[in-house]
């Protein structure tokens, strides 16, 4: 029987969940299926557009993450770190 | 030649070793994502800021204290701190997730496309600004499960496991988060980044 596949299956193959032999078979699908292709191209362009949308901290924000690890009370002292 | 990138595993290694610069390397390999994630959840760039560094001063102090485990991956084991962080902030002031407009956000926009015109880089500023307003605006539980896939990189068995659905709900969600976003694009038509959108 063939199977039929759907929107949440094209979800999958978008997030790259699927296995290679899903892959061959669901890219069947969309090409007999005009609307699953519809689909898949739509989640594909907003995919790309979600990475494009990354925002980025203040500098001052790193510098305090990073003053708080060199300043950790973990850290050997400073003559033992470079003997 | 090019030089091959130092994984994330070896710079912890470094890191525990002393190496302060393989700390570094891996913030600024993360700052973004891990960013655009807690902001996506509190929607609010000062808290995202303030959560984000507690995100990573948890890491630090279980990493200098020999708690890190070296087996998993450090992206998705520091996104769960943050995660975690997040939604421990709106527990603690017993505020839930609502529609909050940006103001001034572009001022923290650091979208780079220097060889673009003025007119395409605004036009590419507003649909992105106008995406993460979509997002914040989605139905909760689309939110969540398009946040932790997509931002988080879990997978959908995780993400079901982690919210008590299964597998095909959460699939569903997504889906209509996707359908959702693109329904609600679509209304902008004219403003859609040609690049990403070619008609």
């Amino acid at each position: 029987m063939t199977k039929t596949f759907t929107q949440d299956d094209v979800v999958r193959y978008v997030y790259e969940e699927t296995s290679p032999e899903e892959n061959l078979l669901i890219e069947d699908a969309m090409m007999s299926e005009p609307e699953l292709m519809t689909f898949f191209l739509e989640a594909l362009e907003l995919r790309a557009l979600m990475n494009k949308i990354e925002r980025q901290p203040r500098v001052s924000t790193v510098q305090t993450i990073l003053n708080y690890s060199k300043n950790h009370p973990a850290n050997p002292p400073v003559r033992l770190r470079h003997s | 030649m090019e030089k091959a990138q130092v994984n994330d595993s070896e710079l912890i290694s470094l890191y525990i070793r002393g190496n302060e610069k393989a700390f570094a390397k891996l913030v600024q390999r993360h700052k973004s994502k891990l960013y655009t994630t807690i902001y996506l959840i509190v929607k609010d760039q000062y808290v995202a800021e303030d959560l984000m560094q507690d995100t990573f001063i948890k890491a630090v102090d279980t990493i200098k204290s020999g708690k890190y485990n070296e087996e998993g991956k450090f992206l998705p084991w520091i996104i769960r701190i943050a995660h975690n962080l997040a939604i421990d902030y709106f527990r603690k002031d017993k505020r839930y997730p609502s529609v909050v407009f940006e103001d001034g956000s572009s001022v923290f926009n650091t979208l780079e496309f220097a060889e673009d015109s003025v007119e395409s880089l605004q036009i590419r500023q507003e649909t992105h600004e106008h995406l993460r307003e979509l997002i914040q605006r989605l139905p909760e539980q689309q939110r969540q499960v398009l946040i932790m896939r997509h931002y988080e990189e879990m997978s959908f068995q995780e993400i079901a496991d982690a919210t008590g659905v299964s597998i095909n709900t959460a699939l569903g969600r997504m889906r209509y988060a996707l359908i959702n976003l693109r329904k609600q694009l679509s209304k902008r038509a004219p403003s859609y980044d040609k690049n990403i959108y070619p008609r």
